[in-house]
């Protein structure tokens, strides 16, 4: 008697679970990325995504028409440093856009601008206004990304909206702190890969635990900044191959590239620029990571063009001298930080790589112009 | 062929479940029955259909033969033979062939008069080979969530099936699933030195009785369970080791698609210390 009900019970729970199981598996949307039966594939459920795509495109403000004629002649303005190279039409078409884009709303000129004298780059009562000279930087960090970066952001490009959607502070700044220094791969420059090619560990090969899960937080946070998995970008029988991996690896890569780029020379060097309370603990400017644009979502946007619409942001014009303000305060002494390779060897055990040489490396003090990237 | 203590129990007629008298005969020392039918048949088939897909494929390395699903786009329907085709109808023989195995046992069951503890028991790893290739494909709606078949291949399929969620390792029922295969083979591992012990005494020793094994383990772990109980326990083990293997593989997908370390945000978020 006993074991029959016990069967009976049995059955009804796998039926059960498995049957309502089958309706919401409606909902799953697998895609494939490899070759057949290589299980790689990246899952999402169809219902959150649909939600987050009618989500963004009900925030997303609506593309501006087309900028008129403009009049003849020169910009009819002062200290006018960027976007010297477009009509009048389409720089104000563009101030527009740009209000929305990043200080909330169309008609908030005065987030960046002196509103008594739109040229002046201090408030009345002469304090500097710090955010129309991080603006200024940004329009030549977006301008470099569009057009010497296209390996990472293709055709689609990204607008400041890409980032800031409507807010002046992107998602996932991140300053130097003792929890997030895997991130420091995104400035430091150091090498992310383990790769042990020895069984055990030498004084050639000094691959260790602390440096594989420093890997693979900074994987896991790469894979939750674009909402992917793991095999979205590699076959995880041999991570490090390039032959066996998806296309998206290369793309992600040069992502990592750019991302020092920007971080390295745009974002960092602005330092002194802004107002303290803007700064890291530890006095370092905010910095960008995958997820400041892709905001969960393996295209930003879900790949929406919006680039293509504002030709003000496109262009190989990005090398204007733009002065920076005075300091609010005397620039800090250089931050000296271990690299993330010395930090692990001092963290567990040693664990520098085999010739990869790893000095501490200085963040450099503010330079007296922007520096200007050479392509 | 000499004849076994037991097979007199074993030859005798009925019992069957299927076909009646017609099939209800020996080959040999081998009970043939319905069931020995379709096993023959479709072991025969699928095995002869790997076979031909390894003669189409790129290679006749027993490690590298490969005989993959369809691609996903194919969903639930049939896919040329060539792309995927033989992988279903191998599993389709496979099934079959498994099918047939349990039922097989069951009819020889019913000649001894046993209960059905091994067609219950082999019929749980053929339940996980089946939701892995049937249950969890229509789950999620294509067959080629299925694995593929080829030694290295299928470990492949393993390990990106593991890095789709992130860290597998963190699925609580695989968790379980490898706490129960351990504790499996912790447990014959006692069970069996326990009995080459008491069965390959000193010279000139007797062989020792369940009281020397009782003593023993009463002496090591202040418990026995004795020779029946060993038995039922490690059923018990074993059972549940393939049917939680089962769960942790049919709820990566159907039920869960993020990463499974993320899963255990619930435990973060416990309010006694959130």
């Amino acid at each position: 008697m006993m074991p029959s009900v016990n069967r009976i019970l049995l059955t009804a729970v796998v039926v059960g679970t498995t049957g309502c199981q089958f309706f919401g598996s409606v909902d799953r949307d697998v895609v494939q990325k490899g070759y057949r039966g290589t299980a790689m594939e990246v899952n999402y459920v169809s219902r959150d995504q649909n939600a987050a795509m009618a989500a963004m495109a009900a925030k997303m403000p609506a593309i501006l028409p087309p900028a008129g004629e403009s009049p003849p002649g020169p910009l009819p303005w002062q200290n006018v440093q960027v976007l010297n190279d477009i009509s009048v039409a389409e720089f104000n078409r563009t101030m527009i856009a740009m209000a929305t884009w990043v200080a909330g709303g169309a008609g908030n000129c005065s987030y960046c601008h002196n509103l008594a004298s739109f040229a002046a780059d201090t408030y009345p009562d002469g304090k500097a206004i710090y955010t129309k000279a991080v603006a200024r930087r940004m329009i030549q960090m977006t301008r470099n990304i569009n057009s010497e970066w296209t390996e990472h952001v293709g055709n689609t490009g990204v607008t400041c909206y890409t980032c800031h959607v409507g807010k002046p502070l992107p998602n996932g700044l991140w300053f130097y702190t003792d929890e997030n220094q895997i991130l420091r791969h995104y400035l430091d420059g150091a090498g992310a890969r383990v790769t042990s090619k020895t069984i055990a560990p030498s004084a050639a090969n000094r691959s260790s635990v602390k440096q594989t899960e420093w890997t693979y937080a900074l994987m896991i946070s790469q894979s939750n900044s674009l909402g992917v998995n793991c095999t979205f970008c590699h076959n995880s029988r041999q991570f490090a191959s390039w032959d066996q991996a998806p296309p998206q690896r290369v793309t992600a890569y040069a992502g990592i590239q750019m991302l020092r780029d920007v971080n390295t020379n745009y974002l960092a060097p602005l330092a002194p620029v802004y107002h303290p309370s803007r700064l890291g603990p530890k006095g370092d400017a905010p910095k960008a990571q995958c997820s400041t644009c892709h905001n969960g979502v393996y295209k930003p946007l879900y790949g929406f063009q919006m680039a293509k619409h504002y030709p003000a942001i496109w262009g190989t014009h990005t090398d204007w001298v733009t002065p920076f303000p005075p300091a609010y305060t005397t620039p800090p002494a250089p931050i000296v930080m271990d690299t993330v390779a010395a930090a692990a060897d001092s963290a567990g055990m040693a664990a520098t790589p085999a010739g990869v040489a790893t000095p501490a490396v200085t963040v450099p003090p503010p330079p007296a112009g922007p520096p200007v990237r050479t392509p | 062929m000499a004849m076994l203590s037991f097979e007199k129990k074993y030859r005798v007629r009925g019992g069957t479940l299927l076909g009646g008298d017609l099939f209800d005969f020996w080959f040999g020392p081998f009970y043939v029955g319905f069931f020995g039918v379709t096993t023959i048949f479709c072991t025969l088939l699928g095995t002869l259909l790997i076979i031909y897909g390894a003669a189409i494929g790129p290679t006749w390395n027993l490690w590298q033969i490969n005989i993959a699903p369809p691609d996903l786009k194919y969903g639930l329907g049939l896919a040329p033979l060539a792309e995927g085709g033989l992988w279903q109808m191998i599993t389709f023989c496979a099934v079959g062939a498994f099918l047939s195995w349990a039922l097989r046992q069951a009819e020889i069951s019913r000649k001894l008069g046993m209960g059905m503890h091994i067609p219950w028991a082999y019929g749980m790893a053929v339940f996980a080979y089946i939701t892995l290739v049937v249950i969890r494909p229509v789950l999620l709606g294509a067959w080629g969530h299925g694995f593929p078949y080829g030694i290295f291949s299928h470990l492949d399929w393993v390990s990106n099936v593991g890095y789709q969620y992130l860290h597998f390792h963190y699925n609580p029922a695989h968790m379980i699933a490898i706490t129960f295969f351990f504790t499996t083979t912790l447990a014959l591992a006692m069970h069996g030195s326990l009995i080459l012990s008491v069965t390959n005494p000193k010279k000139g020793e007797p062989v020792k009785t369940s009281e020397h094994e009782n003593v023993f383990f009463r002496d090591f772990l202040g418990y026995s369970i004795g020779a029946i109980g060993i038995h039922r326990l490690g059923l018990f083990l074993a059972l549940n080791a393939g049917l939680w293997s089962a769960i942790c593989i049919v709820i990566s997908g159907p039920f869960w698609t993020k990463g499974w370390p993320e899963w255990w945000g619930w435990w973060l978020n416990l309010p006694i210390w959130r």
